[in-house]
């Protein structure tokens, strides 16, 4: 409790770091969701505590907590100045200058060729720059507030207590409704598939703390081992807090309308068909008979079956054999990658002909997906890309 | 759990891997009958990611999935087209010689005609259930019999025909030793059925030390 | 030891089978000559066919096949589908008809006319040349008929320099082979028509055959002593030519290959070890000679394929560019005769042929489309891809 004080005291002296804090939108996603973040995730300078006996420890982060609130004042600050100065530069209006119009002028006034965006230019709030540090966990005399205080993850430990508190309260409240010979509701039922587990930054994020692997592994296996039990709905809150919606497989490439060429049929042209080391664009028109012309060339471009078997799985797959005609221009790679290439560009181009239904079965079977598998490099001191000399002794 | 696999996505790889997928990559599903018969679990699949389809198999007349593993193991120095090739000669071998004849002769329509059927065939005919693993126990080496992986027996069963006919004459071709080896033994007989039989016999004699496995 | 039983099942179903088999009905070979399938024929004249017959097949007696064919005049993969399927079916296709009817209005007493039929790879010049091949065997033309001229110029058996003329090459076993096969095509019009030889033939000091003595005898000559047998052939062509021309019998050449007469080079070497032009082969000459313009009661019909030349002269399927120059003069003015892939009734019509051979053993739904797909309709790739099936 006494955190908590500590924590509005906070609040009433730095009010106004606070609200820039909000404007900026720095993390009050957090904030709102997470009960940990809001008790320790604050910059703070408690400029209350004022007693006589304070501990060594404290003092020392009393200091650390001043300095880092100057300097994050000033970065504030600088940060201001800059975004002023970036807007007048392109000329916009400095009050609505938004990040994305940072990012965009950065990107136009210093091009950088660098491969890692990482490492190219950018200007960012300090909030996102310097990561936000924990509260004092301790108080004046040096008593930590927390029980798992010397484990090193207060809050990672305490969200394993509560999930295996969470636990127990199913189990106990199962076991209840058994005596009563009730059973779990079938329609209550918690479904998670399109769900996933917070993944591990960001639960790092979420508790301010830095876990490990395993114990990231030991959050999932306690968290899977909730969610399986029959009366799992009842503690749905505290489970979808970790959870995160995926995104449909399918759904998440938009696909192209189709264009109408001048003899009145509807055609789409996929460029930039990539396989190994060749390179097609393929066009696919849609009231066809089922012609096929590669380089100006028949079906006979690929002397072997293997190959024009590859051109025919998209379209026998998808039902459309017959029903579109087919141009493409391929270059690059040996005739395995080409049509490959090839096959590639029929499927996606397909995708704007049938239902959705039939792109999900394309996707399941694999059409969809740019293969980008490519040929591993010859290792020095080895015969090839994995294998080694045979070893000699002398 | 649905995630399980997903979880592994950007938190940690145990081993080295070598695909150039990430881990949580799934293999495509490549026949539009085996979709339609798991359309439950194909929900799950949803929001995962697949796989690119290999250019080996696909959804046609022309594919087979015993008849696409022969030819992988028929290559040799990564010449696949010809492997293809060969595997065609060979079925082709086999339904001339089971169609010969057959014309005027009273069994018209009774012989088994399908080259890819009596593959599958010969190839189950031919799978051990036991194979046989020395393990050292005492100083002493025993010969243990150990039950064979479902893909395990089919390797050992494909391997052992390709064995059987690569043991020829130079003048004789592989498609055309291969066909014959693959006829007999699709009706029961020949080398390479011998040679399962022997391993069950000496798996048989070797039943007393079965305990070695795991004690 | 469960997979061990079912495969001994499995083994007795077979023998069961082979029990079975014995008496159960010949459904099927029975009812092959009574009720004949839509796609199948009964007209095995060539000379009756019509447009009504197209995309369906006829039978070539077996006699007849091993009279015409015995030496060659069938791909050799056809050869062996005939061989299994225990029938030698051709299917009549339109520009085996076109041929058949221009020969049939043909006047002969005009000089002979030349047909070229020509088309891409595989599409099927050859099958269209044993049709008119068959006719003509059928209607008493006496067949000049070269299997594949590239044999003589890429593979000869043996080469020997000539002994009449100087500077040339003689493929005295290949001479003998293609008397052997004109003798065999030959044979009964040699033994009914009275067809005498014009001059006396020396062909060393002790041998020779005097002017009179049958062409049966003149063949049987170059057959039985081989080292004369191109001197031979050149003396039976010419025999043929003027006899054709007196009007004592009706000749059709059918040569298949015609392109590689002028090829620019053949694979025979001569004895300063350098690569011989093919007009420098002794069988040359008189097979020109026959294909020219200057003759009657003849009829020439000649295939040019790309795959007669060798590498680097592959670029078209056309007969101007695969004859050259020296080549289309020879044989100009010359009918074209175009052969294509398969029409879509043919294209059907051969899958159901192989249906009921039993050829084909796939047959989901569909599956006439993909290989429609993945053959183009090119009859030597459905031949292939069918195969495998």
């Amino acid at each position: 409790m006494a955190l908590r004080v500590f924590g509005l005291n906070l609040v009433k002296t730095n009010r106004s770091v606070l609200q820039n804090v909000c404007k900026t939108g720095a993390t009050p996603t957090q904030q709102t969701v997470a009960p940990y973040a809001t008790e320790v995730t604050v910059q703070a300078s408690p400029a209350a505590v004022q007693k006589q006996k304070v501990s060594k420890a404290m003092k020392a982060y009393l200091k650390r907590a001043n300095e880092h609130d100057e300097f994050m004042k000033t970065q504030h600050l600088e940060f201001q100045i800059g975004k002023r100065h970036l807007a007048n530069m392109m000329g916009a209006d400095p009050e609505t200058f938004t990040q994305q119009d940072i990012d965009e002028a950065i990107e136009y006034l210093f091009p950088s060729g660098l491969f890692d965006k990482k490492a190219r230019p950018a200007m960012k709030s300090p909030d996102e720059v310097f990561p936000a540090r924990k509260a004092a966990e301790f108080d004046e005399t040096g008593r930590p507030f927390h029980s798992m205080f010397y484990t090193g993850n207060p809050n990672f430990f305490q969200l394993l207590h509560d999930i295996v508190q969470e636990t127990n309260k199913i189990h106990e409240l199962e076991e209840r409704l058994l005596r009563r010979g009730n059973t779990p509701d079938e329609n209550q039922k918690l479904d998670t598939t399109g769900f996933q587990l917070m993944p591990k930054d960001q639960l790092e994020l979420l508790l301010v703390e830095s876990i490990a692997d395993i114990e990231y592994s030991n959050f999932v296996n306690s968290m899977e081992r909730l969610i399986a039990l029959p009366y799992a709905y009842k503690s749905k809150e505290f489970i979808e807090r970790f959870l995160k919606p995926l995104m449909d497989q399918s759904k998440q490439l938009e696909i192209p309308k189709p264009r109408i060429d001048e003899q009145g049929r509807q055609y789409i042209t996929t460029y930039e068909c990539l396989r190994k080391t060749a390179r097609a664009d393929v066009t696919v028109r849609m009231p066809g008979t089922g012609k096929i012309s590669i380089n100006g060339q028949d079906i006979f471009y690929f002397p072997e079956e293997k190959c024009r078997e590859q051109l025919l799985f998209p379209l026998q797959f998808s039902q459309m054999l017959g029903k579109v005609d087919i141009e493409a221009n391929v270059e690059g790679g040996g005739p395995s990658g080409q049509s490959g290439a090839i096959r590639w560009g029929i499927a996606m181009s397909l995708r704007s002909f049938v239902d959705q239904e039939m792109i999900e079965s394309m996707r399941l079977a694999g059409l969809l997906t740019r293969d980008y598998r490519i040929r591993e490099r010859k290792k020095f001191g080895q015969e090839g890309a994995r294998r080694k000399y045979t070893w000699k002794k002398r | 759990m649905s995630w399980s696999k997903n979880i592994s996505i950007n938190t940690w790889r145990c081993g080295r891997l070598m695909s150039m997928y990430p881990q949580h990559y799934v293999d495509p599903i490549y026949k539009m009958e085996d979709q339609c018969s798991k359309r439950t679990e194909l929900l799950r699949l949803s929001h995962i990611p697949i796989k690119g389809a290999l250019n080996n198999s696909s959804d046609t007349i022309f594919n087979g999935e015993i008849k696409q593993k022969m030819v992988n193991y028929i290559t040799k120095n990564g010449e696949g087209f010809l492997s293809r090739k060969l595997m065609a000669q060979t079925l082709e071998m086999i339904k001339r010689t089971q169609l010969e004849g057959s014309y005027i002769s009273p069994g018209y329509n009774k012989t088994e005609t399908d080259a890819e059927s009596l593959l599958i065939q010969a190839v189950e005919n031919c799978r051990p259930l036991l194979q046989l693993s020395s393990i050292k126990r005492g100083g002493v080496k025993y010969h243990v019999p150990i039950p064979l992986t479902n893909k395990k027996s089919y390797f050992l069963a494909m391997k052992w025909l390709l064995d059987a006919s690569r043991e020829k004459d130079r003048k004789v071709s592989l498609p055309e030793k291969l066909a014959w080896e693959i006829l007999d033994a699709a009706h029961g007989h020949g080398r390479v059925i011998k040679k399962k039989e022997e391993l069950s016999r000496q798996c048989e004699s070797n039943r007393a030390y079965a305990h070695y496995r795991w004690s | 030891m469960f997979r061990r039983q079912v495969a001994s099942l499995s083994r007795l179903q077979h023998l069961q089978m082979s029990t079975n088999a014995a008496p159960a009905p010949t459904s099927t070979s029975a009812s092959s000559g009574e009720a004949i399938s839509e796609f199948r024929t009964a007209v095995t004249n060539p000379g009756e066919h019509s447009s009504l017959h197209v995309a369906k097949f006829y039978t070539i007696p077996v006699e007849q096949k091993k009279k015409i064919f015995g030496g060659g005049g069938l791909p050799k993969q056809y050869e062996q589908q005939i061989k299994t399927f225990q029938e030698a079916c051709l299917m009549v296709r339109s520009p085996a008809l076109e041929l058949l009817h221009y020969i049939q209005n043909a006047d002969l007493s005009k000089p002979a006319v030349r047909y070229v039929v020509y088309g891409a790879n595989g599409v099927g010049k050859t099958l269209t040349m044993a049709h008119v091949l068959h006719y003509g065997s059928l209607n008493d033309f006496m067949l000049v008929h070269v299997p594949w001229v590239p044999n003589w110029m890429k593979r000869p058996k043996e080469a020997a320099n000539s002994s009449t003329q100087e500077g040339f090459i003689d493929l005295p076993f290949d001479a003998a082979a293609w008397l052997v096969h004109f003798k065999t095509q030959n044979l009964k019009l040699l033994q009914q028509l009275d067809l005498k030889t014009s001059k006396e033939y020396v062909w060393s000091k002790r041998e020779s055959t005097p002017a009179g003595s049958t062409l049966l005898e003149l063949v049987e000559h170059g057959i039985a002593r081989i080292k004369y047998a191109s001197e031979t052939t050149a003396a039976l062509i010419s025999e043929i030519k003027q006899l054709s021309n007196a009007g004592k019998c009706k000749t059709m050449v059918v040569i298949d290959g015609f392109n590689a007469f002028f090829h620019p080079e053949t694979r025979i070497f001569s004895e300063n070890k350098q690569r011989v032009t093919p007009d420098r082969i002794t069988l040359t000459q008189p097979f020109l000679d026959i294909t020219s313009y200057d003759w009657t009661n003849g009829i020439c019909i000649l295939s040019v394929d790309k795959i007669a030349m060798t590498e680097g002269y592959m670029a078209s399927h056309m007969p101007r560019y695969l004859l050259g120059k020296e080549g289309f003069e020879h044989l100009d003015p010359f009918i074209p005769v175009h052969v294509e892939n398969y029409t879509e009734k043919e294209f059907y019509n051969y899958i159901s042929y192989y249906l009921d051979r039993r050829w084909i053993n796939k047959t989901p739904p569909g599956f006439e489309e993909q290989l429609k797909f993945m053959s183009n309709k090119n009859p030597y790739e459905l031949m292939q891809l069918v195969k495998s099936l």
